[in-house]
């Protein structure tokens, strides 16, 4: 996959291979540099970019900086000059629709709609609750005939069967339903339901059986008698937990009271100490968030930057506790071994424990109601107060909420069109630790036999340059200047470039290929299966024009 | 002719009259392809190199050699020369602009930032 630069020294038509010279970088990695740069600048178009995308923006665009130091002052400053150089890539990109603002009209009729719909409504609830009215009534008129009636039978027998023709057990049944009617009745008309003194009033009568002693009450009744029971227990306990809450309201009521005394001592105080807090517990939730989703954030575009390990897909909890496990597994045995000494050794273990970030999810709640609390209170006392402002995290969000421009479309290509090529003279950008391009012409040349006087000279002044990297604009230029550094003053340099870089190589094996003596001067694959590479290597290629 | 041939820009021909062996010859349709790619390492490992006598020159010792001049320092983000360096996340930055950036970056994206100049923290 890597392709190579190459410097070769030819004398006299021959080739002197003692002082070739290689380097492992290649237009391979200025892609792939380029790709990765604009990949990390522009996260949102990862999908745009890719390799072949990339390659012909290289080819397009990718300059050699005359000197890299001075280029890049240039676009630091933000000259003018700096501009021209600035390329951009227009994506595809379509406006979304702009929504106009409702006109007058269009509002009017959204309320009419609006207003009519509520109209429509409160008619139908109003008809309902008259038609329940008017059943409750008559239901309410057919209890009392009831009872009046009852009240001309005076032997107890009849009561019973008149009762039961009527389709209820006892008297007591007839009275409950009559003051359940007449209370429902009063709730439809909107009276207030005196619910409490029901409650006094009724609880003697309905846990009628309660005080009775066991042995006294048949099977049924000591069945009526454990519903009773059950039935007081449940209303004391709900009694009682009303009355907590109105404990805790008075209790809420007080602090708000005392703090807005506080605040009427000291209103900029106060305000100051309530951003404070809110501050201090926004970033802690922050942060907590931060934890439990680090880590997730780009995992598909990891794998590009080289190997992905196993550490990198979990989040931070999780890498840690990893950590912990791996230390304790090494640990053992080297030294002595004080663990347990003090108390706060165990505390590992629970750090260890899988579900440890699920214990404290109790704790996040009690802080986020804490904090809903502060920025009510704040949003009410503060007007220049905006929820979440100080927060890091909204401010990312925020780009989210705004429509998209056609500059969130564009790729700026600004000192990225030098930065890419410039590794080819400084590899040390991608972190490879070897020498560039003009160092490199210095390196073979001192590889050159010495014995020649005036050789290095003669090299120097016919370099040519091929391979598709040596197609960058001002490649040449850069190339002299870099050699001119590194030799004495006076030397004659000509930098030389092939008529067609990328093909020169592949024609002149082609035409090498194509000629008559081909066979003769080649070896086939049969030799070299026979003779060995040793045979081979004796011949000692001779290089003739 | 099938809709991709006649979009695509460019369209090899499948007979080549250079080619003692032609590709549908040697790599049938709908087999897995016979030849195993070997890796530069595995052929270099192959060659012994380390057999050669020294002076001789090899693919291996003919590879430069590391620069004699101390390598530039850039920044990670901007590219612009970066006189400061940032212990947290061990970037090279070029301003106060840039400290700010870096240090809002989400970890992964440092650690790819360190992996361009090969000196990211890989856990494995």
């Amino acid at each position: 996959m890597l392709s190579y630069k190459w410097v070769e020294q030819f004398i006299n038509g021959e080739p002197v291979y003692e002082a070739c010279c290689r380097t492992n970088v290649g237009g391979y990695h200025v892609t792939d540099y380029l790709k990765q740069l604009l990949s990390l600048k522009y996260p949102h178009h990862i999908s745009k970019l890719t390799w072949e995308r990339v390659e012909e923006l290289k080819m397009e665009h990718c300059y050699i900086a005359g000197d890299y130091a001075s280029e890049v002052q240039l676009f630091q400053r933000g000259d003018k000059e700096a501009e021209d150089k600035t390329r951009c890539w227009q994506l595809p990109w379509t406006p979304s629709p702009v929504e106009e603002p409702p006109s007058e009209e269009e509002i009017a009729r959204k309320a009419a709609l609006k207003e009519k719909q509520s109209q429509r409504l409160r008619e139908m609830a109003e008809a309902k609750r008259s038609s329940k009215i008017n059943e409750l009534e008559n239901e309410l008129k057919g209890l009392e005939f009831l009872l009046e009636e009852l009240k001309d039978i005076e032997e107890d027998d009849e009561i019973v069967s008149f009762l039961v023709s009527r389709g209820y057990a006892a008297k007591r049944e007839v009275e409950s339903a009559f003051a359940k009617v007449t209370q429902s009745l009063r709730k439809a008309k909107g009276e207030q339901v005196p619910s409490e003194e029901k409650v006094d009033i009724s609880a003697a009568e309905k846990y009628y059986l309660i005080d009775i002693p066991d042995d006294e009450l048949s099977a049924e009744q000591l069945k009526e008698k454990r519903r009773q029971v059950f039935l007081k227990s449940t209303t004391e306990a709900r009694q009682r937990a009303k009355q907590r809450r109105l404990e805790e309201e008075l209790e809420k009521e007080k602090e708000k009271k005392l703090e807005e005394q506080k605040r009427m001592e000291n209103p900029e105080c106060y305000l100051e100490q309530l951003r404070a807090k809110y501050k201090e517990l926004s970033e802690k939730l922050e942060q907590r968030k931060r934890l439990k989703t680090n880590g997730n954030h780009a995992n598909g575009n990891n794998n590009v930057s080289g190997g992905v390990g196993r550490g990198e897909r979990l989040n931070a909890a999780q890498r840690e506790r990893m950590r912990l496990l791996t230390t304790a597994a090494f640990d053992r045995g080297k030294g002595e071994d004080t663990f347990g000494q003090r108390d706060e050794d165990w505390q590992l273990y629970k750090l260890m424990s899988r579900d440890n970030d699920d214990d404290d999810d109790d704790k996040p709640d009690h802080d986020e109601t804490e904090l809903a609390r502060i920025s009510s209170r704040l949003r009410e006392i503060d007007p220049t107060f905006f929820p979440g402002s100080e927060s890091g995290a909204s401010a990312s969000e925020v780009p989210r909420f705004r429509p998209l421009t056609k500059e969130d479309f564009q790729i700026i290509l600004g000192v990225e069109r030098f930065r890419c090529p410039e590794v080819l003279f400084n590899p040390n950008f991608i972190g490879i630790d070897q020498s560039g391009l003009d160092e490199m012409v210095g390196v073979s040349l001192r590889r050159l036999p010495s014995w020649v006087q005036g050789l290095e000279d003669k090299m120097t002044s016919s370099i040519l340059v091929t391979g598709g990297s040596c197609l960058y604009p001002g490649m040449g230029e850069r190339l002299e200047a870099g050699i001119r550094m590194i030799r004495p003053c006076g030397t004659p340099i000509k930098v030389v470039r092939a008529t067609d870089p990328i093909m020169d190589a592949w024609r002149g094996a082609s035409v090498y290929a194509a000629a008559m003596q081909f066979p003769q001067q080649t070896f086939s694959r049969t030799d070299y299966y026979d003779k060995g590479e040793d045979w081979l290597r004796r011949y000692k290629f001779k290089y003739t024009i | 002719m099938e809709r991709e041939v006649l979009e695509a820009e460019l369209v090899l021909p499948t007979h080549m009259k250079f080619k003692k062996i032609q590709m549908y010859d040697k790599y049938p349709k709908g087999q897995a392809r016979g030849r195993h790619w070997k890796h530069l390492k595995q052929i270099i490992q192959a060659e012994n190199y380390e057999n050669y006598p020294p002076q001789l020159p090899t693919y291996v010792n003919i590879e430069t050699p590391p620069s004699m001049h101390p390598g530039k320092k850039i920044c990670d983000i901007t590219g612009f020369e970066a006189p400061y360096f940032d212990p947290r996340t061990k970037l090279r930055y070029a301003n106060t602009e840039v400290f700010k950036a870096i240090r809002s970056l989400p970890n992964d994206y440092v650690q790819r930032y360190l992996a361009l100049r090969n000196a990211a923290v890989v856990l494995r």
